[in-house]
């Protein structure tokens, strides 16, 4: 290489940051753990929630999920990548200013998400949750970190862009795209919205997003990660440094199609659904492809082991990626999804990827980081290896109890007898059976909790031991591969950072726009003899209940075309049936039976019976019970502005039921008050949530023509 | 005009040609990988995590 003639420069990295990133995501881990810890104690032991409506199941699981996602993987990765490009770009990050404004603001995104989303105010779009002012926080922020990234790619003294920063980049590019397009919504009040998607249509938007939220904030960038710190920790190169590179574009390419594997046997047309599940199936090799790379990296220095037992974490995460993606694309396939899909053996795979590869690798490199970081050695060895074991350990109960758990829920749904009826027609003994399991996850969520407690000490105690006042040490660096023959295409490429961000673009954009634009035009979809009447104005109101208090997380509203779903539910759901649901509520996990028949199952004061104490109509229920919707009353005035809000959103409201809306629903809420009261229920209940969740719930499967 | 236009590119089209698009760049990236004059450059590119400098 024709380097002579350059440059030798001092520079200081900014690794202050990278303190800061890795401290908040210890913080942040904590939290995320210790949630998901009292959720799983909740499902096993329904207490546990102390009658609080803040953390009840359906708002502690979101604050869970994004607390994992956003508060501890985001930390992590932002922590990695401040790290490791500025030495793989040799450059220092362009912007002190634009890095601590990143930092600041994202931390203040988490709180504030750590306040809203307790109080009840969420999208209930999984993972997008949070509400439109916080997502416009995030757009900023995301911006504000994409110009320093893109900014020192451009003053970089490494004209060659090493792997890991392509991984960086496409993460960098397709959150962005993702979190932009899902988050299109119209503001009704302060903190609430409406998506401009409705249905089919929200569904799959949704589930692109959430699929790609895996794909570009949980594999790609711990991806990009795992080529720098692998290589770093063995101080050897990448196995093939060229398997990489198909690696990276393979990934990037059919992650974006596979989203629609979340809707396998939905009322999503046939095509779209194929779709995803041929893409998932895909995505096996390249993601097979990636685990070897990363494991053979590590061949001949198994020795390493011993001395730097920070490998294990590596090894552990690589691992737990290749079951992850093998179990993914083994989903994927509609018969399997039959019977995993709605089950606990989702979650379970979910926290292989979670715990295993995320939180393995993030534990390998904050192991790394630390010592460099603080110029020290780590405290103790040994403690580390006591967490690497004992996380292990609780990784795998987890896992093993809830694949369990799933698939024997699931034969119990589908089994069918001779004479064709079902053999566990009560959802509750379908429940109940699993319980035991429940409790085992929780056991392995409090061993990795308290491994991860093991580490905050360890960390705690090599940092407080560290030398303190060492003065930044600069480092030497010159300018390289800038002065090369570029005649040849393929170095071209690698060397421009701006041409391969568009194609990386247009990677996931060509896929996003030929999966999403058919459904667009939904009017194709709706069969015009099946049209549903929209939500009166009160089942609008009690709509809005539910989302707030999370019922989605337990409750699916989406009857599969399989034997035993529609004997235990009703006809299979279609398209006309959610075409004005503002956000879809199809769910994605079945802890309760599915909803979207339910209405006029029971008589109202059942339901009121069951709200106030699930207990009080099925014994063994382990469904939190809700008494402050029988206290608080409903914002009628406020269903205005919804309903023309939803009127500019196209559905078909008189004007008259907009302008008179909360007069509307009131009567109705008479109505329905009155009958609970004449059944027993105490009186006065017509301004309270309770009637409006009522009158929503007996509207389910109840608005088609053909009813 | 784009009315007439999109009402040619029914689902399955569009379908088709995304994963033509998909596959004839796959390909182009595996000979581009692979190609025997590039082991110079991977086998520098490879090295860059490894650099002492300053960690
Ligand atoms: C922790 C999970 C969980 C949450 C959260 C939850 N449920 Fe349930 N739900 C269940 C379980 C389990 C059952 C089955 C046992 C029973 O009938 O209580 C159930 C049953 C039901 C049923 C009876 C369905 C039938 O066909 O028999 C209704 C209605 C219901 N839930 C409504 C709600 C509403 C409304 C909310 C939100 C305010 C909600 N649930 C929140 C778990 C949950």
């Amino acid at each position: 290489m024709n380097t002579t003639g350059n440059l030798i420069e001092k520079i200081y990295y900014d690794d202050d940051i990278v303190k800061k990133f890795t401290l908040a995501t210890m913080i942040w881990g904590g939290a995320a753990f210790l949630f998901g810890l009292i959720a799983a104690l909740q499902l096993a032991y329904w207490p546990m929630n102390a009658n609080l409506e803040w953390i009840t199941f359906g708002r502690l699981r979101p604050l869970h999920t994004n607390a994992a996602i956003f508060a501890f993987a985001g930390n992590a990765i932002f922590a990695g990548i401040y790290h490791s490009s500025q030495r793989l770009l040799k450059t220092r990050m362009f912007s002190d200013v634009l890095s601590r404004i990143h930092f600041w603001g994202w931390q203040l995104i988490i709180l504030s998400a750590a306040i809203t989303l307790p109080l009840g105010y969420t999208q209930s779009k999984e993972y997008a949750e949070l509400e439109w002012p916080i997502d416009i926080a995030i757009a900023l922020i995301w911006v504000v970190f994409a110009v320093n990234y893109f900014m020192t790619l451009r003053a970089r003294r490494e004209k060659h862009m090493y792997v890991a920063i392509w991984f960086y980049i496409s993460t960098i590019i397709t959150v962005a795209v993702l979190h932009i397009v899902n988050s299109i919504e119209i503001p009704v009040t302060f903190l609430q919205s409406y998506p401009v998607y409705a249905g089919i249509q929200d569904a799959l938007v949704q589930w692109w997003y959430g699929h790609n939220a895996v794909a570009f904030f949980l594999t790609t960038p711990f991806l990009g990660l795992m080529y720098y710190y692998v290589p770093k920790a063995a101080n050897r190169p990448v196995y093939s440094y060229r398997l990489s590179i198909v690696h990276f574009w393979a990934l990037v390419f059919i992650y974006i199609w596979a989203g629609p594997h979340h809707l396998l046997y939905t009322s999503l047309p046939e095509w779209a659904q194929t779709l995803g599940m041929i893409f998932s199936i895909m995505l096996w090799a390249p993601s097979w492809g990636g685990m070897i790379n990363g494991l053979l990296t590590l061949k001949g220095s198994w020795h390493l082991l011993r001395t730097e037992p920070l490998i294990k974490f590596f090894v552990a995460a690589l691992t737990f990626y290749g079951m992850s993606t093998f179990e993914g694309p083994l989903l994927s396939i509609k018969s399997v999804s039959a019977l995993g899909h709605y089950t606990d053996w989702i979650i379970g795979h979910v926290h292989s990827g979670a715990l295993g590869w995320n939180g393995m690798l993030s534990f390998g490199m904050i192991y790394y980081l630390v010592p460099r970081l603080w110029k020290t050695e780590l405290y103790s060895k040994s403690l580390l290896e006591n967490h690497f074991w004992i996380s292990l350990t609780g990784v795998l109960l987890y896992y093993i109890s809830l694949v369990v758990a799933g698939i024997t829920q699931g034969l119990m749904w589908l089994a069918i007898d001779k004479e064709g009826s079902l053999v566990y027609p009560d959802f509750i003994e379908t429940v109940v059976r699993i319980v035991p399991l429940y409790w085992v996850r929780a056991l392995g969520g409090l061993l990795f909790l308290t491994g991860f407690l093991i580490m905050c000490y360890n960390i705690y105690k090599t940092i407080s031991l560290a030398p303190k006042n060492v003065p930044d040490a600069a480092v030497a660096v010159e300018r390289t591969g800038f002065d090369e023959v570029t005649k040849e295409a393929h170095r071209k490429l690698e060397g421009m950072g701006l041409v391969f961000s568009v194609l990386a673009f247009l990677a996931i954009a060509v896929g996003s726009v030929i999966e999403i634009y058919p459904t667009l035009s939904l009017h194709k979809y709706v069969n015009p003899n099946n049209i549903t009447d929209p939500y009166t104005p009160l089942e609008l109101a009690g709509r809005d209940l539910y989302l707030k208090e999370g019922c989605y997380v337990c409750h699916s509203q989406q009857i599969r075309p399989i034997a035993a779903e529609v004997l235990r539910y009703g006809p299979a759901s279609t398209i006309e049936e959610s075409m004005y649901d503002r956000p879809f509520q199809w769910g994605s996990k079945r802890t309760g039976p599915d909803l979207a028949r339910v209405g006029k199952k029971y008589p109202n004061l059942w339901h009121f019976s069951h709200m106030m104490d699930p207990r009080a109509v099925t014994p063994k229920s382990i469904m939190p019970a809700y008494p402050w919707m029988a206290e608080k009353n409903t914002d009628f005035l406020v269903l205005r502005k919804k309903l023309s809000v939803m009127k500019m959103l196209g559905v078909p409201y008189d004007q008259d039921v907009i302008a008179n809306a909360d007069i509307h629903a009131q009567k109705q809420a008479q109505q329905i008050a009155a009958d609970l009261e004449s059944n027993g229920a105490p009186k006065g209940l017509e301004k309270k949530e309770i009637v409006a969740l009522i009158a929503y719930l007996q509207a389910l499967g109840q608005k088609g023509k053909a009813q | 005009m784009k009315q007439l236009g999109l009402a040619y590119f029914t689902d399955t089209h569009l379908t088709a040609m995304g994963l033509l698009i998909f596959f004839c760049f796959f390909v182009g990236v595996l000979f581009w990988v692979y190609r025997k004059s590039s082991t110079p450059l991977y086998h520098r590119m490879e090295q860059m995590p490894l650099l002492k400098d300053g960690e």
